[in-house]
């Protein structure tokens, strides 16, 4: 088997994109020493998002890549996810130096702490660049599931009272989320193995051979197991009413891993439910499935409104705002027209983007005025001119302000609503937005342009600290005026492996 | 399939049924820290015990090493680790002394739960052998009550139990209906468990530390108001 699993180019590559970050976990637990094991995830990081890269070409240029006798599937839509989890994990463990080595300086975290953040944070992103390579949907569940279990332990870190109890409720909820995704994954799996009688076979679980058998299935055993895996994968995701771990955890959390949790890990359970999404499409047409996206999609984006108003700390409402990009994430997809399954990926990429420069950068403030309060901190402008202006910028964008990148998105996706006819959909994601623009807008100016309650050393945290906010920024700024080609084709293939909803062979 | 199982079988089937809902309720109406556990590991030896039942009937050789798995990850070491954590914990009274839903209460809302399982796997469509309409009840059963422990104690360690009922619940269910998975799922999974296992266990020592007590009404402190 393995001289032909090595015959391409891409085999090697997955390969080595998965033991990349291990490798360097293993480094990390061995070494020890602080300048090392920060290096060490860098380089790696950075590996990763080159290897990334490449992975990226040929997939654009094969469309799909089936491999290990059918255990990897990757193609637009993986590609998608595997380009945003190895450029937020690169920038968040370029951040991680500043802000953990700060930590480290101020006593928060002693040495041993600092490597366990580093074991972690390798894991953390092995665990979740294994979700969209994987085409067992059994093993994709694994993936996730450890995902959970990996950012547990990095949001327990601080072993403070709040972030104990962060991390016991996202454990719990999570874990009884996902257990309802398993059910209705079994479901799936049953469907399919009637279908070609092929019990407790490795292959009855691909995802490529449940595509392919999907119109045979049951349509109302489909019904029945896309709710659970609905309710499931959308508790991860952070679609309200489900969403209750998330401001505590993405709050409690380390900031550079609150970037990615709020950047990435949602977008790898909403990932994993795009999967089953297309499967059910396949089975009994995407109207049923369509449908409860968008009821989920509207609920997160009012309970979002309704907490980002009524918001008193600056990560809690960057992690409502999260609810709140899912949910657009989430609508976008259930119009089920070409544009708005565009925009919802375009999407994925472009809240990713934004949220982890909010989220350097809020860290970066809050490690400087020692609070998280939004009433406390006023005045970054004057303090932090750099983070200020990075801040500044990170949320007009988030608000949807034109020129920036989510406009171009949420544009997308409002266009795409009122020409599938989803009016009244619609006009709901129109209020919540303008309710979210103006309370996020409120709270935004009054922390940039307020008055410094007390008098503060004027200056920023430090190059390192800024790197990443200025490539993230650049980022925004290029996207909303244009899609690079690449990744236009990109998009455009996975909208249509999830509009036609079939691999491209 | 259906055409091999024997008289005596199916009584087996029937009788090791009973012993995995009776093990099941000893977890609801027990207040002790290690009654749950024990209660717990009997559930897991029957679940062993039918998985090794299946994997005889259906001829799937990968199912004696799943069953073996089950025996000597979730019935041997997992509950190990608890007891550990139970014996260190600092907290001197291991009882659930006020559950939110009580004793007396919680038995009966399970047995209504049971009574919703067996209605709602007749409406599933599902394909029904001997098996399959023995078991699909009692996996649901599982499944619910586990989940019902979660929402109604107030024992960190308890919900851990009750998370472990789910999934006891899942893995029947799983080995019914398609056989179980194949054998790389299934040690990914176990794999899961004990890790999740493990980091819970973390999690309960800090939490003794920090509060003093398991009891998750100290978790309450994060909220918007």
């Amino acid at each position: 088997m393995f001289d032909t699993a090595f015959s391409s180019i891409e085999s090697v590559l997955v390969v080595s994109l998965l033991l990349t970050p291990v490798i360097s976990g293993l480094l990390v637990t061995l070494l020890k020493r602080k300048r090392i094991i920060e290096t060490t995830t860098v380089i790696s990081s950075l590996l990763i998002l080159i290897q990334g890269l490449f992975l990226l070409s040929s997939i654009l240029e094969k469309k799909s890549i089936l491999i290990f006798d059918g255990i990897f599937y990757l193609d637009s839509l993986s590609a998608i996810m595997i380009i945003t989890i190895s450029l937020v994990g690169f920038l968040s463990s370029l951040y991680s130096v500043n802000y953990m080595g700060r930590q480290y300086e101020k006593l928060i975290v002693d040495r041993q702490k600092l490597v366990r953040y580093y074991q972690g944070f390798n894991m953390f992103l092995f665990t979740m660049l294994l979700v969209p390579i994987s085409n067992n949907l059994g093993i994709m569940w694994i993936a996730i599931e450890a995902t959970t279990l990996v950012s547990v332990l990095l949001i327990m870190l601080y072993t403070k009272q709040g972030s104990i109890e962060a991390s016991w409720k996202y454990l719990l909820i999570a874990t009884v989320g996902l257990s309802l995704a398993l059910f209705g994954i079994i479901l799936f799996y049953y469907a399919n193995s009637v279908y070609d009688n092929s019990f407790n076979s490795i292959h009855g679980m691909d995802w490529t051979n449940m595509v392919e058998n999907a119109p045979q299935f049951d349509p109302n055993l489909v019904k029945f197991a896309f709710i659970f895996i609905l309710v499931g994968f959308g508790t991860k995701a952070g679609l309200a009413p489900m969403h209750t771990w998330l401001p505590d955890a993405h709050s409690e959390a380390p900031s550079p891993i609150s970037a990615l949790l709020s950047g990435v890990l949602l977008n790898c359970a909403f990932y994993g439910l795009l999967r089953f999404h297309i499967i059910s499409s396949h089975s009994i047409g995407s109207g049923f499935s369509n449908t409860l996206l968008i009821i989920l999609g509207i609920i997160s984006l009012g309970i979002a409104a309704a907490s980002i108003y009524f918001q008193k700390d600056i990560k809690r409402m960057l992690a409502f705002s999260s609810v709140e990009h899912m949910g657009i994430i989430s609508v976008s997809m259930g119009f089920g027209v070409f544009l708005g399954i565009y925009g919802a990926l375009l999407h994925v990429i472009n809240h990713a983007v934004v949220k982890s420069l909010l989220f350097f950068s809020s860290g970066s403030i809050s490690q400087k005025y020692q609070t998280k309060s939004i009433a406390d901190t006023s005045g970054i402008i004057k303090t932090m001119p750099i983070t200020g202006f990075m801040f500044l910028i990170g949320g007009l964008a988030i608000i949807g302000m034109p020129p920036f990148n989510i406009f171009m998105s949420e544009f997308l996706m409002l266009s795409s609503g009122f020409s599938s006819e989803n009016f009244l959909a619609s006009a709901l994601v129109i209020l919540f937005l303008v309710v979210i623009f103006a309370s996020f807008g409120k709270h935004l100016l009054h922390m940039i342009f307020g008055n410094p309650k007390s008098v503060m050393e004027k200056g920023d945290l430090g190059k390192l600290s800024i790197l990443p906010m200025v490539i993230l920024v650049s980022i925004v700024f290029i996207m909303g005026i244009y899609v690079p080609e690449p990744l236009q084709t990109l998009i455009e293939d996975a909208s249509k492996i999830i509009l036609v909803g079939g691999a491209n062979s | 399939m259906s055409d091999l199982i024997l008289p005596t079988q199916i009584d087996l089937l029937h009788v090791s049924a009973v012993i995995l809902l009776v093990a099941t309720f000893g977890i609801v109406v027990r207040r002790g820290f290690s009654d749950w556990l024990h209660a717990y590991r009997y559930q897991t030896i029957i679940l062993a015990g039918v998985v090794a039942l299946i994997a005889f009937v259906t001829g799937i050789w990968e199912l004696y090493i799943v069953s073996a798995l089950t025996l000597g990850i979730k019935a041997i070491v997992i509950p190990k680790v608890l007891f550990y954590v139970t014996k260190k914990l600092d907290s001197p009274i291991k009882l659930e002394i006020n559950p939110y839903v009580s004793l007396r209460i919680s038995v009966i809302v399970s047995a209504l739960l049971v009574t919703m399982s067996y209605f709602m796997a007749l409406q599933l469509p599902i394909s029904s052998d001997k098996t399959i309409a023995v078991f699909l009840p009692v996996s649901f059963s599982l499944f619910f009550i586990g989940l019902f422990i979660i929402i109604s104690r107030r024992k960190a360690l308890n919900q851990i139990v009750g998370l472990l009922t789910i999934e006891n619940g899942l893995f029947l269910f799983a080995v019914v209906v398609t056989h179980g998975f194949s054998l790389v799922i299934e040690i990914g999974l176990m794999a899961d468990i004990l890790v999740g296992v493990v980091i819970s266990s973390i999690l309960l020592f800090r939490m003794s530390r920090t509060f003093d007590s398991i009891d998750i009404k100290n978790l309450e402190s994060l909220r918007d108001d």
